[in-house]
């Protein structure tokens, strides 16, 4: 049989593993540290109460911080980057060199650095919410670095499903909406999802403005009650819990969108 | 027939790929209704050629015109020309994410306007005829690759093209599946399609062919009808790939 249906693999270089099916280790894994973290923070909020008790009541309006960063950065982002890795793959000379030196540009910078420089050079022209300039900080980031893993997903579709597609009368506009996109989706989704899990633990950096996320809020907490080696426990088991259960998710996500794929 | 206008004109066609010469001073005529079958060495410019009937490759010089519009002409839309055009590839090239009846109905639903029901009249119907109503809910991975390339021959009919090109469609083929991937391809023949078929299916050639061409470097070197062709090749190189072959 004609071997049509290999899988091309990009190469996840860091970022926190995504527990699939077929790496038993890693799924075990997954289990104990999820076991592990939640099993702690509840002895220590159930059973150790006192601090532990007040840092959980404490917490939650930075968790949802969290998220909120979290979610509209990864929607930007995608975004961005879903532009940036089709101006990557274009023809158009102009197109490409603008995409190519945005991604030059943010790939150069730390993502601290372009935090503060887009907060306050933000500010310096408009007053937008706090909240809102570090996700666009985030977003620009991030777009920039998921650029790259859309167009090597699209790059890493087989030329023949373009010929194909275009031998049937599509042009290239029609070929990659209906048949290299839907395609690229699924192989770029577990590099995308470690972007994601990456991006959720870097809206830590978000805390260093005035965004009350949760470690700004536990590092309130922790100045008023001198309570660090407490605060900063929780902090880490909640960071933890979230990222666990993220990367769950993704790969969830990624074995619906493999339902075409023959194992 | 053999009066009617030329649905296929090359004229004097060069192809290049950097410094090597892939087409050079390649000129032909296909009327409708002709079958075509391009045979030669491999390297012998013989799938290039096909390709550039509906310009997956362009060409560097010379003149290509397909049903009256003129490939290199900028006002001619080439999506058009191509919609006319089915192609089968060796590697069969079906759409992995689409089952076989997607498969077979995108493109008429995108750019023929036609609706779901009508599409997908058309494409059980095309399915029967080729042989694999039942699969029509599958997808493509889960067909064997003689399967697959009867699914790419139906999705390219799918178009209701006036013109089918093959590029060598049982290469990919395990040698018991290429004899259910020839016969969709003869009944298309019966059926009156103008073809262009690239193989090493001699058998195929034989029956099928009004027309064997024989590439070799580039250039057509022979062509005649089967029954010259294989009993009496003029060329000394086409003799030579013959008593290769057969």
């Amino acid at each position: 049989m004609q071997t049509q249906q290999t899988v091309p693999v990009i190469e996840q270089h860091d970022g926190p593993a995504i527990p699939r099916k077929s790496d038993k280790g890693l799924v075990s894994a997954w289990w104990l540290s999820l076991v592990v973290s939640v099993g702690t923070l509840l002895y220590l909020v159930l059973v150790e109460k006192g601090a532990y008790l007040r840092l959980v009541k404490f917490i939650p309006d930075g968790v949802l911080v969290t998220f909120q960063v979290t979610i509209y950065s990864i929607v930007l982002a995608l975004f961005l980057g879903l532009l940036t890795g089709l101006g990557r793959v274009s023809r158009n000379r102009w197109i490409n060199l603008i995409a190519s030196t945005y991604v030059e540009i943010v790939r150069g910078i730390p993502l601290l650095v372009q935090l503060f420089y887009i907060y306050y050079a933000l500010g310096r022209f408009v007053r937008v919410p706090d909240i809102l300039a570090a996700v666009i900080a985030m977003a620009v980031c991030y777009g920039a670095y998921l650029g790259e893993i859309f167009r090597a997903g699209i790059l890493a579709i087989d030329k023949g499903q373009t010929e194909a597609a275009r031998s049937l009368g599509f042009n290239r506009a029609q070929t990659m909406r209906y048949v290299i996109l839907p395609q690229a989706m699924r192989i770029i989704l577990p590099p995308v999802g470690n972007e994601f899990i990456m991006l959720l633990k870097d809206t830590s950096l978000v805390s260093i403005l005035a965004v009350a996320d949760l470690l700004r809020r536990g590092r309130e907490f922790a100045s008023e009650t001198f309570l660090y080696f407490e605060t900063y426990t929780v902090v880490a088991l909640v960071y933890l819990i979230i990222t666990l259960l993220l990367s769950k998710l993704v790969s969830r996500l990624e074995e619906r969108l493999s339902y075409y794929v023959k194992r | 027939m053999s009066s009617a206008e030329p649905i296929i004109t090359i004229s004097g066609v060069a192809k290049y790929f950097g410094k090597l010469k892939a087409l050079s001073g390649v000129s032909m005529n296909v009327r409708p209704g002709e079958k075509v079958v391009i045979i030669g060495p491999s390297g012998s410019g013989k799938s290039t050629l096909l390709r550039t009937i509906n310009r997956l490759e362009t060409i560097d010089a010379g003149r290509i015109v397909i049903d009256g519009s003129d490939l290199d002409d900028p006002k001619v839309d080439i999506n058009k020309v191509r919609m006319e055009v089915g192609m089968v590839f060796q590697s069969f090239n079906l759409f992995p994410h689409y089952t076989v009846l997607d498969n077979l109905t995108l493109a008429p639903m995108k750019l023929r306007g036609m609706n779901r029901d009508e599409a997908e009249a058309t494409a059980f119907a095309l399915l029967d005829k080729v042989g694999i109503k039942d699969k029509a809910k599958v997808f493509p991975a889960m067909l064997s690759g003689g399967q697959q390339q009867r699914v790419a021959i139906a999705r390219a009919l799918a178009m209701n093209p006036k013109i089918m090109l093959f590029d060598e469609p049982t290469s990919a083929l395990d040698p018991e599946m290429i004899g259910e991937v020839l016969s969709v391809m003869l009944d298309l023949a019966k059926e009156g399609m103008t073809m262009v078929v690239v193989t090493h299916e001699m058998g195929f050639a034989r029956q099928a062919a009004d027309r064997i061409v024989f590439m070799d470097h580039g250039s057509i070197i022979d062509e005649g009808a089967p029954s010259e062709f294989f009993e009496s090749a003029q060329h000394p190189r086409a003799q030579k790939f013959l008593e290769q072959i057969l």
